[in-house]
């Protein structure tokens, strides 16, 4: 009985199939609010709501160690519209731990922090990109 | 329990209402920087008065009386101590931030210690200075965006000791683990990895083996259901049950015979009005409450009974006598009251009165199947406790500060002593500018007789500027206090103590 807030099944599978891709911009995911200083922060980028919604591959993907209360990853991509999942992983299992009710007891934030109490939907968490470098913050909750 | 609607609703009605309320940019009528003016011209306002401070003591306080040297051990108290931030300040008493008491006695003296409960919610308000987590009474403006209930748990209702551990508890959501002699937060407890995070309420009940009932409700998660908690002497979890419900109730406390536990859920919605969960929701006087009767060894086989609605937070004692099991309940008559209680003294107003309040039994007829009723006339009371070794085919004594005379702040004034059964009662008045919280009942050391004990319980005394803890005799109470003990600062008033004997 799990609520589906996060994909890590798909996170850790983007991380060794996520392919480069031409024409890019350099994107900046600054992560906030990182509760505790363990375990590893899994990084994913969607361009569609197929992807958003774990039937496509992201577009892009990374993990960090968890070592403070920030962290940093970059994403080299092409112009267009994305959006950003991450979850921090605390115990390194792999998987969003939730109690029963799938309420979940691990990190998780996404891109534009809507403030909703659900997964948020893709076009909640949609954000464009041109060919310039920007940048984007998501506060763990 | 409907469970797929509640788990696609996450955290829930708790929080998703100040979250959509958010946007909505409402205006906050609750910002009343005048408040400490208010107090300094109503002394009685002490009570719902920002703590102010992280700590103090341990203070070692004066004493009046003789207290008896086979008296020890620590009085926790918790409730409510802080209102105030950036000039904003709460409307509802339930939303403030836990104060964790104690009163240690023994040694021929009595210390106070007060320590703010380390909750994540608290934390995080210090650092920032500002209320930025959704609070259970009064909409939050641009809330921060939360992991779950416990990152909005006050733990500020109740303390409980369970073997040699201490718990500051709250409704929706963990136990917060207390240091017992520094009083300070250890942190959230799981009793299972899968049921991290969920509610676990603020008055659980024990076995005299020393296990502990206890229940969650479901309803703050927007769906329905109670989970029932049992948790061992040595704080193993020993049973975990989901109870589904016809229907979404609120339920505060339970009450249990040694057969069985009784809960009665009052019918509510949540109104779809933006705001906090106590401003949304809205008791449906129309419906009967439902009333659980849950055998202790068949969690799953409740036997429900419906009775006339009424809304009540605490209940006493519970018996079980020929085909009858008798509950009883401190009932609100005014529903609105019932829904954010002392609402005018977290204005800084005077209000109408006192808690309007009855004391009720409420039977429950195993052989009809019906639930009728019993008023006792008593009125002006809440807060109860009892002897806990009252057999099982007794009415319990019930004690309860309410109210006696004149008084001059629209709060309890004195406590009783109640015989509901043969409608006598036994009352002490502490006097017209002092304001009673409830009395624990402590057995006396040796006894076994039911009701030999003292009665152990905490006062303000606003005209003097002070808080105090108070014995008496149990059984004659009429008699006053044998011996008090004062320290010379107030104070907030909290809501239920643990008396921990050492």
């Amino acid at each position: 009985m799990k609520m589906q807030l996060m994909f890590p099944a798909m996170i850790l599978t983007a991380l060794a199939t996520a392919a480069p891709l031409a024409q890019a911009g350099d994107l900046t995911v600054s992560i906030t609010n990182v509760r505790a200083d363990k375990g590893t922060l899994l990084v994913s980028v969607t361009n569609t709501e197929a992807g958003w919604n774990n039937q496509e591959k992201p577009v892009a993907a990374t993990k960090v160690a968890a070592t403070g209360k920030d962290a940093v990853v970059h994403f080299t991509l092409p112009a267009g519209s994305y959006a950003v999942q991450v979850m921090h992983d605390e115990n390194d299992n792999g998987k969003m731990d939730t109690n029963f009710m799938g309420i979940p007891s691990e990190g998780y934030g996404f891109s534009n922090n809507p403030q909703v109490m659900r997964k948020a939907h893709f076009s909640e968490a949609k954000f464009d990109i041109g060919d310039a470098a920007s940048s984007i913050t998501i506060t763990l909750r | 329990m409907k469970r797929r609607e509640m788990l696609t609703l996450l955290g829930g009605a708790l929080v998703s209402g100040a979250l959509r309320a958010a946007r909505a940019q409402t205006p906050q009528p609750s910002q009343t920087p005048a408040f400490d003016g208010l107090a300094a011209r109503d002394p009685w306002l002490a009570g719902w008065k920002t703590f102010g401070r992280e700590s103090v003591g341990p203070t070692s306080a004066t004493l009046e009386g003789r207290w008896p040297g086979s008296l020890s051990g620590t009085l926790y108290r918790n409730g409510p101590g802080w209102f105030d931030r950036a000039g904003f300040r709460y409307q509802h008493w339930f939303d403030g931030d836990g104060l964790m008491q104690g009163w240690r006695i023994g040694g021929g003296g009595v210390t106070h210690t007060a320590r703010m409960i380390g909750t994540y919610k608290f934390l995080q308000e210090q650092r920032s200075g500002k209320f930025e987590l959704p609070a259970a009474g009064t909409l939050i403006e641009n809330p921060r965006t939360i992991r779950n209930n416990d990152d909005v748990n006050t733990a500020n209702t109740a303390v409980v000791r369970l073997g040699k551990r201490v718990f500051a508890l709250w409704e929706g959501g963990s136990a917060i683990e207390i240091d017992p002699q520094s009083l300070q937060t250890r942190g959230p407890v799981t009793w299972r990895e899968d049921l991290v995070a969920a509610p676990f309420s603020a008055h659980p009940l024990l076995e005299r083996d020393g296990s502990a009932w206890n229940f969650g409700s479901l309803a703050f998660f927007r769906g329905s259901g109670l989970i029932i908690w049992r948790i061992e002497a040595d704080g193993r979890l020993g049973k975990f049950q989901v109870l589904d419900t016809p229907e979404p109730g609120y339920v505060h406390a339970f009450a249990m015979t040694p057969r069985h536990l009784v809960f009665m859920l009052m019918p509510f919605n949540l109104s779809k009005v933006d705001g906090a969960f106590f401003q949304r929701m809205q008791f449906q006087p129309n419906k009967p409450c439902r009333v659980a009767l849950v055998p202790k060894d068949e969690l799953d086989a409740p036997r429900w009974f419906e009775c006339d609605f009424a809304t009540a937070y605490h209940f006493g004692d519970a018996f079980e006598r020929g085909d009858e099991v008798i509950m009883r309940v401190v009932r609100h008559r005014d529903v609105e009251e019932a829904r954010s209680p002392m609402a005018s003294a977290m204005r800084g107003e005077r209000g109408s009165n006192t808690l309007g309040t009855d004391l009720a039994s409420l039977h429950l007829n195993l052989k009809s199947g019906a639930a009728r009723w019993q008023a006792h006339g008593i009125e002006g009371v809440e807060f109860p406790t009892f002897d806990e070794r009252t057999p099982g085919d007794q009415a319990a004594r019930l004690f309860a500060p309410c109210n006696v005379g004149k008084a001059d702040a629209p709060y309890f004034n004195g406590v009783a002593s109640i015989d509901a059964e043969h409608g006598r009662v036994r009352q002490w008045r502490y006097g017209a500018r002092i304001l009673a919280e409830e009395h624990r009942f402590v057995p006396k050391p040796g006894s076994s007789r039911p009701g030999e004990g003292w009665l152990i319980g905490t006062l303000l005394d606003y005209e003097h500027g002070r808080s105090g803890v108070t014995l008496l005799d149990a059984e004659h109470v009429d008699d006053g206090p044998i011996a008090t003990a004062w320290v010379p600062y107030t104070t907030p008033l909290g809501f239920h103590g643990w008396f921990a004997a050492s």
